[in-house]
């Protein structure tokens, strides 16, 4: 009876300590994401104020009005997902070259060579995209190379380039450690068995990453879904994101209820998008597969 | 790096930038240095020695590359009080901050169309004029400071004015360059791909609105709808929506822009090929002034500030900085005879006659917001 | 272990003409290292050959230098009468059995095995492979698990795959490394049988790698006992246990007890050696072994079952030629026989193995008991100390 109680009180002072260090976690959650998220979509049912701002109010007008930012929508949906793809064509290589190819004496160096370009500011080596797209930059090069007037900056294509740059490391991680996780001997069998190095890249090394490139995809893809900084630099407000319509609308036509319509559709495609990478990475099962 | 060369590579950088207000504002960069200059004010600036009565620190909320570092810290020698500057992209921010509460803003920078809606929206406080000895009404240029005053009660002191016409790249653009009819019609045929116009609809819709003849000011719907039909024509054309427009005509890739008095002075100061144009049609005249929120924490030191900038040898100083002229007579007259004659500063009497100064509703106005939105996401 | 001796492993066939691998003179460096030294060996057709050695010994390099994921730095190496030198692993007609199975994660067990087939060019047909993956499951009988994933097996069903996998191409050599080290010590031996049933039945040449020498000596027709990227000694287990070139084989292959000193005395036949306490001990050369030269380091092996116990008021056991008094410190019943080990002063510790059916093996002395013990001079080994 005795060692039962005591088994018992453990067991509750476990479940305390448990319900202690998840509470901070939960009132962040609480605090930082539940709450502002209901306010969010108090406020997407709301109106104007004159003034603008929010005025209490229940419509759903803001949520029929949401084709009024279709051009922006458009241009995330279209660029969010070729910028994903460009960065993993570009990515990928590097990776399997860190990974695989670099002897470990030098595979540091390399992975911080690919990090150093954080330790600046995000804005201000995008801002120098701008004089390198511009037309003292590349463009500049190019015509002295003799292939005519080339226009880049303000271009989808130099926001496309804004965003590989930007986006790269965050796709090479995740398929540089899936890479690196991935145990040669598997590709000593391939081989083994008859598989050519590109056969066996194709029908092990490839499939034994996609949870890498699964990460890297959503990760770099969420992220440019949010994506304002790049369009706003490097389209020069021409090429328009979602997240350059939420600034807007907060920010300069101060048209709050609309904004928070905008930015409630962007939540629910991201929801999408995460339940459809979760369905992926399922089919790739258990112990193999990295979450996000 | 010790503190001091730190400051100074900050300013340096911020003075790289140097559009009016829009590049640091709209990318956070100016808020950032709000952020660190309100959390780690020693760091910012240094400890006076003395503290006097008016505290120790001050915040002023202004717009980029406004004025003259050297006055801040001439200020902070002569009270003790560390000025915190914080710069903003537009009006509409500033208004959307003061309506959120609890900036701790102590003075700051509103343009002349929104003084009344701060002043409905009981944001801002009347000035106590004995507060503030350096300034004589008298001095002034009344245009300049009327939109300061709301029935007779002083709620904000002018700091200078402007116009917003549009620069010209005359290496590039051939024509003699007199109107807005000009502006848009050659950036639609002759020069796509070359024109910027302003991230900010007062300016971009108020001056397609001049096109057709009509108010800067213009809420018309009908007027509007046409002002529309240009912006929507001209965008595939233009070269950006970017208010940040200096670096794009410094290097070459624009030849014309919607442009601010100051913008077009430190353009043509270093390129004397960017000239500026005020439209015969019209569009805007404007003045900044200097005014307190209602929640000011630190209100000795903001008038003290207030009081300190509008002295005419300190403000000579801050006008050679920013190259806006002052309304201020006893300014003007301590400033070098060629800039008191600039052309650029001071256009042509029959010029500036046509010019409108913005208007309350035209800020605020719904239908404007949404039209330029809807430029913008075209 | 004797045990393993009493389930003599079958001869080399004689009938299996060819040589399915060739080694001449293969050396393969890494760096300032040589895992394999200047070796040579030759594996016949259909035989079941061991590489046996602690780890750093060469033989896993052996193993993939047959493999071809490593290329000789000098030397050539043969299959089936094939130059090697300069193919390619996925050209080769040889499959591995890989340590720790390296089973494709991502595949199913049906898409692990079938996975050789599929890079046959032309490839076969869908029902092709099917069958032949159904047949191999068969083979190592797993029948129906087709669908699993390779971490829902346990350690030997994987190791099944992993041979299943290995077999499905019909390889002229079959590699197998270390393949039984993740087993429990039964499922080993039953998988030691398994492999030893499934050679005969396949009739392909086997060449395994292993550290232990027991399984080495219960599977193989030829072993190789390598060490510091060199082979000592290539040959039967019989060969290697009664026939050992040096201590080192003797060490490795079974049990012995071993009295090193120097030589004192050597004929063509044999040799007697002076131990540290001056005792001289003589003994035949082994049949494999060299001659010792007078004054060089030698050693005498006595392995256990050579040893008889006796009561020491019992006068019988007139046929040792040595003679030694001891106590029991140990004794170890191991069901067909009894393990003893006894201090003997002269000596030190002897390990002695009487079966079941001998005297001793019936006296059972216990621990503490006096005892007599000797060993006849002609069946202890002189051999060289190395």
């Amino acid at each position: 009876m005795a060692k039962a109680a005591t088994s018992d009180d453990s067991a509750k002072r476990r479940r305390r300590w448990t319900a202690l260090l998840l509470a901070p976690a939960g009132l962040w959650f609480l605090a930082l994401l539940v709450m502002p998220l209901a306010v969010v979509v108090v406020f997407s049912l709301g109106e104007r104020a004159p003034a603008g701002g929010y005025a209490p109010a229940l419509s759903l007008a803001n949520y029929l009005n949401l084709p009024a930012r279709w051009t922006a929508f458009r241009n995330t949906l279209v660029l969010a997902p070729i910028g994903t793809l460009v960065c993993l064509l570009a990515a990928y290589p590097l990776a399997y070259f860190l990974a695989v190819r670099t002897s470990p004496r030098y595979r540091l160096l390399l992975l911080i060579l690919v990090i150093v370009p954080f330790w600046t500011s995000f804005l201000i080596r995008t801002y120098a995209w701008m004089f390198i797209l511009g037309g003292r930059g590349l463009p500049a090069l190019f015509e002295w190379i003799g292939f005519g007037e080339i226009r880049l900056i303000n271009t989808p294509l130099s926001v496309l380039i804004g965003i590989v740059y930007g986006y790269l490391p965050l796709m090479v991680f995740p398929i540089f450690v899936s890479l690196e996780r991935l145990d040669k001997r598997l590709l000593e069998a391939a081989a083994d068995l008859g598989s050519t190095p590109w056969r066996s890249f194709r029908q092990v090394t490839l499939p034994l990453s996609a949870p890498g490139v699964i990460t890297g995809c959503m990760l770099v893809f969420i992220l440019l879904m949010g994506e304002y900084l790049i369009p706003q630099l490097l389209g020069g407000g021409k090429v328009f994101f979602i997240g350059n319509a939420l600034v807007d609308l907060f920010l300069q036509s101060r048209n709050w209820p609309y904004g928070s319509a905008v930015a409630m559709s962007l939540v629910i495609l991201m929801l999408a998008t995460v339940t459809l990478y979760l369905r992926l990475t399922r089919r790739y099962g258990g112990r193999d597969v990295s979450l996000l | 790096m010790d503190r001091k060369q730190f400051i100074q590579q900050l300013r340096r950088y911020q003075k790289g930038s140097i559009s009016r207000r829009h590049f640091l504002g709209v990318t956070g960069l100016g808020t950032a240095t709000a952020v660190l200059a309100s959390a780690m004010p020693e760091l910012v600036w240094p400890r006076a020695a003395s503290a006097a009565e008016i505290g120790d620190r001050v915040s002023l909320t202004t717009w980029p590359n406004y004025h003259d570092p050297a006055n801040f810290e001439a200020f902070t020698a002569k009270t003790g009080a560390a000025v915190e500057v914080a710069v903003f992209g537009s009006n509409e921010e500033m208004l959307a901050k003061l309506q959120a509460g609890g900036t701790g803003w102590d003075v700051f920078v509103p343009t002349n169309y929104t003084i009344s809606t701060y002043k409905d929206l009981d944001l801002i406080q009347p000035l106590d004029l004995s507060k503030l000895p350096n300034y004589d009404a008298a001095a002034y240029e009344t245009r300049f400071v009327e939109a300061g005053s709301i029935d007779g009660v002083t709620y904000a002191v002018s700091k200078d004015w402007g116009t917003t016409g549009y620069a010209v790249n005359t290496a590039k653009v051939t024509e003699p360059m007199t109107s807005w009819k000009q502006f848009w019609d050659l950036s639609m045929d002759k020069y796509t791909g070359r024109t910027m116009v302003h991230d900010y609809q007062l300016t971009t819709i108020g001056n397609a609105l001049k096109y057709y003849g009509y108010s800067f000011n213009s809420i018309d719907t009908a007027e509007l709808a046409e002002a529309e039909k240009l912006l929507l024509a001209a965008k595939p054309h233009l070269f950006a929506i970017n208010s940040d427009y200096q670096p794009s005509m410094r290097s070459g890739d624009a030849w014309m822009t919607v442009c601010w008095t100051g913008d077009a002075k430190q353009m043509h100061r270093d390129l004397p090929e960017i000239v500026y144009v005020v439209a015969k049609e019209g569009g805007e005249i404007w003045s900044d002034f200097y005014a307190i929120p209602k929640e000011a924490p630190h209100l000795e030191a903001a008038y003290a500030l207030i009081d300190f900038l509008l002295d005419p040898a300190v403000n000579a100083k801050e006008v050679l900085a920013h190259g806006y002229p002052t309304a201020d007579s006893r300014t003007t007259a301590l400033l070098p005879k060629e800039l008191a004659e600039d052309p650029i500063m001071y256009p042509a009497a029959e010029l500036l006659a046509p010019l409108e100064f913005g208007a309350a509703a035209t800020l605020t106005d719904p239908n404007r917001a949404e039209i330029m939105a809807r430029f913008k996401s075209a | 272990m004797a045990a393993a001796m009493t389930q003599q492993a079958p001869e080399p066939r004689a009938e299996a003409a060819g040589i399915d691998v060739r080694f001449r003179g293969v050396s393969k460096r890494f760096g300032a290292v040589a895992a394999v030294d200047d070796v040579s060996f030759e594996i016949p057709r259909g035989s079941f050959h061991s590489f046996l050695g602690p780890s750093g010994c060469g033989k896993t390099t052996s193993l993939r230098l047959i493999a071809g994921f490593e290329q000789p730095s000098e030397g050539e190496v043969e299959i089936a009468g094939v130059p090697m030198v300069g193919v390619p692993a996925y050209r080769r007609p040889v499959n591995m059995v890989f340590q720790h199975y390296a089973l494709f994660p991502h595949l199913d067990v049906f898409a692990n095995i079938a996975f050789g087939l599929k890079q046959l060019r032309p490839r076969p047909s869908a029902a092709e492979i099917g069958r032949r993956v159904g047949e191999a499951l068969e083979l190592v009988r797993l029948p129906g698990m087709g669908s699993r994933r390779a971490w829902e097996l346990s350690g030997g069903q994987q190791q099944r795959v992993a041979l299943a996998r290995a077999l499905i191409n019909r390889p002229t050599v079959l590699l197998l490394d270390e393949p039984l080290a993740a087993l429990d010590r039964k499922l080993r031996r039953d998988m030691q049988m398994e492999l030893q049933n499934l050679q005969r039945e396949v009739g392909i040449t086997f060449v395994l790698v292993t550290h232990d020498q027991e399984e080495a000596l219960s599977m193989s027709d030829t072993i190789g006992i390598m060490r510091d990227g060199r082979i000592e000694q290539f040959g039967s287990p019989s060969e290697l246990y009664d026939a050992p070139v040096n201590r080192y084989v003797a060490d490795f292959v079974g049990e012995s007890n071993f009295f090193a000193g120097a030589v004192a005395a050597a004929d063509a036949d044999g040799a007697t050696i002076r131990t540290a306490q001056g005792l001289e001990i003589a003994a035949p050369y082994s049949p494999r072994g060299r001659k010792l030269a007078v004054g060089s380091a030698g050693v005498i092996a006595v392995r256990p079952e050579i040893v008889a116990l006796w009561d020491p008021a019992e006068s019988g056991q007139a046929l040792a030629d040595y003679r030694f008094r001891g106590r029991v410190r140990n004794r170890i019943y191991l069901g067909d026989q009894t393990e003893f080990s006894v201090a003997v002063p002269e000596l030190g510790e002897i390990l002695v193995r009487a079966p079941k059916g001998s005297a001793a093996g019936a006296a059972g002395f216990a621990a503490g008991t006096e005892i007599a013990l000797g060993w006849r001079r002609e069946r202890a080994l002189a051999l060289a100390d190395g």
